[in-house]
């Protein structure tokens, strides 16, 4: 293979279309060649844009990387602390403002604080005093 | 006898159901959009791959497609059956992707900036790797499509665009005139500059790599 035959055949070595032998041909050429290496390494720079079919995927990163690496294999907890060790705790965080507003809605209308609640004597409280008015007088005072 | 009646039926239903891109196109202009839909579907791939040679961020390139689709249905009525489809609608990418080019006004003193680890590695291996090596690498390697295009990047957009439509879609000198509007002698000069610009800015990427590689 001369030089002008190896330069023609950049784009079919790229898209693998050239059969065994002249492929070998062409890597021979190019080892002994210094000016045909130099320019298949020139077109080696834009080659992956102008003659590759697909483009390789973006590497994923944060949390959609840690969401489909651990969907893959299962181990989403250990997964997503070590790529993200604020997750956990601002999860944590999350959790216990939320079991607190629960608590606090739960105990109080809108109307009452939550020290209100607290206080006021229970539906049981009344219900006792009421049999024992002398045990139970200053019940919730 | 009956086998091959069955067939012969199932080759004819075969054959109304993949219509071919002119019957898609009448009926679209018929009012049935439905076809246009089938016709894109068909075509998608390709029109993204297209604009993929123009921008790396698939976003764009996807949103670009999506703009040429618009603009290809907005004009069908236009088209002439003389050419296929798919170089009509070529032309249409190509300008869509053009005046993105233009707009976007590349500044060649990016070009060689800061590059990450892995392009260094990238450009370590088209220096020293084996062809067959640098082939099977860059499949792998999302950098060396990332450094190819902040090389092309660095060219005008007419002479990106004539280095795509010639090295890449495989389009003649002559073809490329006629679907940009200029001379022949215009898109061979472009052509010429455009691949001496890009041997330079590739040695000069080489070379402002080259330090940071040896380190």
């Amino acid at each position: 293979m001369n030089c002008f035959e190896a330069r023609q055949e950049f784009r079919a070595f790229w898209r693998k279309e050239m059969s065994p032998e002249r492929r070998s041909a062409f890597v021979a050429h190019l080892a002994e060649c210094r000016k045909c290496d130099a320019a298949f390494r020139t077109f080696a720079l834009t080659a992956p844009v102008f003659h590759s079919e697909a483009e390789p995927a973006r590497p994923m990163s944060g949390v959609r990387r840690v969401a489909t690496a651990s969907h893959r294999d299962g181990r989403a907890y250990r997964e997503v602390r070590r790529a993200q060790p604020w997750l956990s705790m601002a999860a944590a965080v999350a959790l216990f403002i939320t079991g607190a507003s629960a608590a606090y809605f739960s105990v109080a209308t809108p109307d009452e604080t939550l020290s209100d609640a607290i206080h006021q004597p229970s539906q049981f409280a009344e219900v006792v005093s009421a049999d024992y008015p002398e045990a139970y007088s200053d019940f919730g005072q | 006898m009956r086998m091959a009646r069955l067939a012969l039926a199932s080759r004819l239903r075969w054959s109304a159901a993949v219509r071919t891109d002119e019957e898609l196109i009448a009926d679209a202009l018929a009012g049935q959009t439905d076809s246009f839909s089938e016709l894109s579907a068909r075509h998608r791939q390709r029109v993204e791959r297209l604009c993929q040679r123009f921008f790396s961020d698939q976003e764009i390139a996807r949103d670009l497609a999506q703009e040429a689709f618009l603009k290809a249905f907005a004009a069908l009525s236009t088209y002439r059956a003389e050419m296929p489809f798919g170089a009509w609608l070529r032309a249409i990418v190509v300008n869509v992707c053009y005046d993105e080019l233009r707009r976007r006004k590349r500044r060649p003193e990016d070009l060689v900036g800061d590059f990450s680890e892995p392009e260094l590695g990238w450009m370590q291996l088209v220096s020293t790797a084996t062809p067959e090596e640098l082939v099977a690498e860059a499949e792998e390697r999302r950098e060396s499509h990332d450094l190819a295009h902040r090389l092309l990047d660095s060219l005008k957009p007419e002479d990106r665009m004539v280095l795509v439509l010639k090295d890449s879609e495989e389009l003649g000198v002559a073809e490329i005139a006629q679907m940009m509007g200029w001379s022949e002698a215009k898109v061979k000069i472009r052509a010429f500059r455009a691949r001496q610009l890009l041997r330079k800015q590739a040695e000069r990427m080489t070379s402002a790599a080259r330090p940071r590689v040896a380190k």
